[in-house]
């Protein structure tokens, strides 16, 4: 086919965009796509290529599976919801411009730059054995032996632990994105809601919330899908006492060199993530009637 | 003109090397580390060519190549490598290729129980020469708690179990430390230790009654150990704050705490149950193949290896303890020394049952031991036959599909 006929087959007059695009496709392909389809791949197929479903049925049998999916979702669900609404807050309180708030929400920011498994280091050395949970405890006499807070004993308080660390760590995400969203509306709307005699809670759910949609859901899509991945804090705290379906999939490949396993448990966790994605693409679509900026 | 100057030189060398002092060559998978290999040449072998006078080549090889020349060597009738060093595992894919070296005169006194590792087929393939394992480090302090009439030198678990209750009876606090975090040895310490020593096998009695019992024995054992253990990798960290008394680890991860505060430890043997001490030993030997060209000489190197100096010298360099029973005496006091003692008295005791590590099949067969141990003794759930029977039958499979015996004490 000549080139004549190449462009009049895609609409355009000049082939130099795709000429200029062939690289990064490539790049992609071989670093993005041949790998990811291979990881794929390691979950269906045996070492031979022979088609298999054994490594799920593996899966679903494994002694950690259960808790692993009932402990991933549970962090999701308290873990978002609550990092939102905290988001939410200090971006509104953030944007009335008081005197520091730019200061504030540097502040607040910091924890973006920490990896989480330090993160999760972090909150070890408070409720460690030894930590600065117990010492403050002790030395104020509350205490006069050391708590394990961290044990096999007390798994709901190493979940807590999992939460409040996560929390602390990555709330600045949806923060980051909540604030660039409500920089973004106009003040306009607010004063003509205020001059038409909105009160400010009223100002909040009928004028700012709607206009924040697209920051809220954008902030909520990345902030579900690095929940569901969420492990070098889990493990930091408490190892394998809580399981979840990122650290089972390291653990598969790091301790018991399964790529097979380690695989599956990844194919499972981009499942998850697609589902997610797609469930709040459609609750947060475009309803008839809404104005869509 | 110039060629033939080159030549004649070259011919001249030659003749040196050849007709010079007796040389032999040491095909070796240990000390491969750049830094071991020069502290082999330098510091380990020159005692030794001053001694009798043998030069030795020392060469460093990764497992695929070593295996593939002494098995070529052996297939050609004609070899070069006079003697060689490995772990068991190579020993085993290179069997074929080694002569019976039972004959050969050792430098220490090394137990039979030892001498019997380096059997393979009918014929001694190896002579022990260094062994790493893991072993019990106990603070003094909980000494005022043993039960009476038991040895520390000799306990078992039934008296370690009382011991851990005594300290917890008497002090309230759990101080019985064995790793089970995602990073630590446990599952070494369930398959290697454990297994064989309640009964007698690592694989072959997976779900025999005597596994239901020793199963029934630990979780009864971990009400004692400390409750932080499912998130400790390594117990040097644990024993040095206090948290634990008695600790089960591997000695390089136990060594630390004899670094630093040397007088607080004593480092002991695992205990032994009713089958006997059941411990893992990473063993070293030294084997002299069919085709060796130099077997007088090799006998000597052999000698000077497993005499008590250059074990001493090698537990030194390497961190490799000693088989030789004198050399744990032998060794400069300090941390080394302690955990010498230990590891010496654990191979050595009458009941040790030495385990070797299975090779061959990956590493899923740890999540069917840590799995089991997960489920009965962290979850505390009751011990069901049927579980073991499914999780036996899944590791045995694993044994089958890879083609592979089963380890040492299994194979006897």
């Amino acid at each position: 086919m000549n080139n004549y006929k190449l462009q009049r087959l895609l609409g355009t007059d000049t082939l130099l965009p795709y000429w200029l695009l062939l690289p990064s496709f490539l790049y992609l392909l071989v670093f993005f796509m041949s790998p990811l389809v291979n990881a794929i791949g390691l979950a269906f197929r045996t070492d031979n290529g022979v088609f298999t479903m054994q490594y799920f049925l593996q899966l679903f049998h494994d002694l950690n599976f259960g808790s692993a999916l009932k402990y991933t979702f549970l962090l999701v669900a308290i873990i978002v919801p609550v990092q939102l609404v905290t988001a939410l807050v200090i971006a509104l309180l953030v944007n009335t411009g008081f005197k520091g708030s730019r200061f504030f929400l540097y502040i607040c920011t910091i924890p973006l730059g920490i990896a989480d498994l330090a993160a999760g280091l972090i909150w070890l050395s408070i409720f460690a054995q030894h930590g600065y949970l117990n010492s403050a405890l002790y030395s104020l006499g509350v205490i006069n032996k050391l708590i394990y807070f961290i044990s096999y004993h007390n798994i709901s308080f190493v979940f807590w632990a999992i939460v409040i660390a996560e929390h602390w760590r990555a709330t600045a995400i949806v923060l980051v994105n909540l604030v660039a969203g409500l920089q973004m509306i106009s003040k306009d709307y607010l004063e003509a809601a205020e001059v038409l005699g909105a009160r400010p809670w009223q100002r909040l759910r009928y004028v700012i919330l709607p206009l924040l949609k697209p920051a809220i859901q954008s902030a909520l899509i990345i902030r579900t899908i690095l929940a569901i991945q969420m492990f070098a804090v889990v493990i930091a705290l408490g190892g394998q006492l809580v399981p979840v379906l990122a650290g089972e999939s390291y653990f598969w490949y790091s301790l018991y060199r399964s790529y097979h396993m380690a695989a599956t448990y990844a194919v499972l966790l981009m499942a998850l993530s697609i589902i997610i994605t797609w469930f709040y693409m459609w609750f947060f679509r475009p309803k008839a009637g809404m104005v869509e900026r | 003109m110039k060629k033939w100057i080159v030549v004649l030189l070259l011919i001249a060398g030659a003749s040196v090397l050849v007709f010079g002092a007796p040389k032999i060559t040491w095909l070796s998978t240990q000390f491969r580390p750049i830094e071991e290999a020069q502290w082999v040449r330098q510091t380990l072998l020159p005692p030794f060519t001053q001694d009798t006078g043998v030069d030795v080549t020392f060469i460093g090889s990764e497992y695929a190549p070593f295996v593939d020349r002494l098995l070529a060597e052996a297939k050609a009738g004609k070899g070069t490598i006079d003697v060689v060093a490995g772990l068991q595992g190579d020993f085993a894919d290179t069997f074929s290729a080694m002569s019976d070296v039972s004959d050969i005169a050792v430098g220490g006194t090394i137990s039979p129980g030892i001498m019997k590792l380096g059997q393979m087929g009918a014929i001694q393939a190896y002579i022990p020469m260094m062994q790493a394992t893991y072993l019990m480090a106990v603070n003094k302090k909980a000494l005022a708690y043993l039960p009476e009439g038991a040895d520390i030198w000799s306990l078992t678990y039934d008296q370690l179990l009382a011991w851990a209750k005594n300290i917890y009876d008497k002090t309230g606090e759990q101080k019985l430390g064995i790793p089970a975090g995602p990073g630590s040895l446990l599952a070494r310490f369930i398959h290697g230790y454990l297994y064989p020593a309640f009964t007698g096998y690592q694989v072959i009695k997976f779900d025999s009654p005597e596994a239901v019992t020793m199963w029934k024995f630990m979780k009864e054992l971990w009400q004692y150990v400390n409750p932080a253990a499912p998130t400790w990798d390594s117990m040097d960290t644990p024993l040095l704050s206090g948290d634990v008394w008695i600790a089960w680890d591997h000695t390089a991860r136990l060594k630390q705490a004899f670094v630093e505060q040397l007088d607080d430890f004593i480092a002991i043997p695992s205990p032994a149950g009713p089958a006997g001490r059941g411990f893992i030993t990473v063993m070293a030997g030294l084997g002299i193949p069919k085709t060796s060209p130099n077997r007088e000489d090799a006998a000597k190197l052999i000698k000077y290896l497993t005499s008590p100096a250059a074990q001493v010298a090698i537990l030194q360099g390497v961190g490799f303890f000693p088989v030789a029973e004198e050399a744990a005496g032998a060794v400069p006091s300090g941390a080394l020394q302690i955990l010498a003692k230990g590891v010496t008295a654990q191979a050595s005791s009458p009941d040790a049952i030495a385990s070797f590590i299975p090779g061959g099949i990956g590493n899923e067969y740890k999540k069917i031991y840590t799995d089991t141990f997960t489920k009965f003794v962290i979850q505390g759930k009751l011990v069901d036959i049927q579980y073991l029977l499914d999780q036996g039958r899944a590791l045995r499979e694993m044994y089958l599909k890879a083609g592979v015996s089963y380890p040492a004490p299994d194979n006897k």
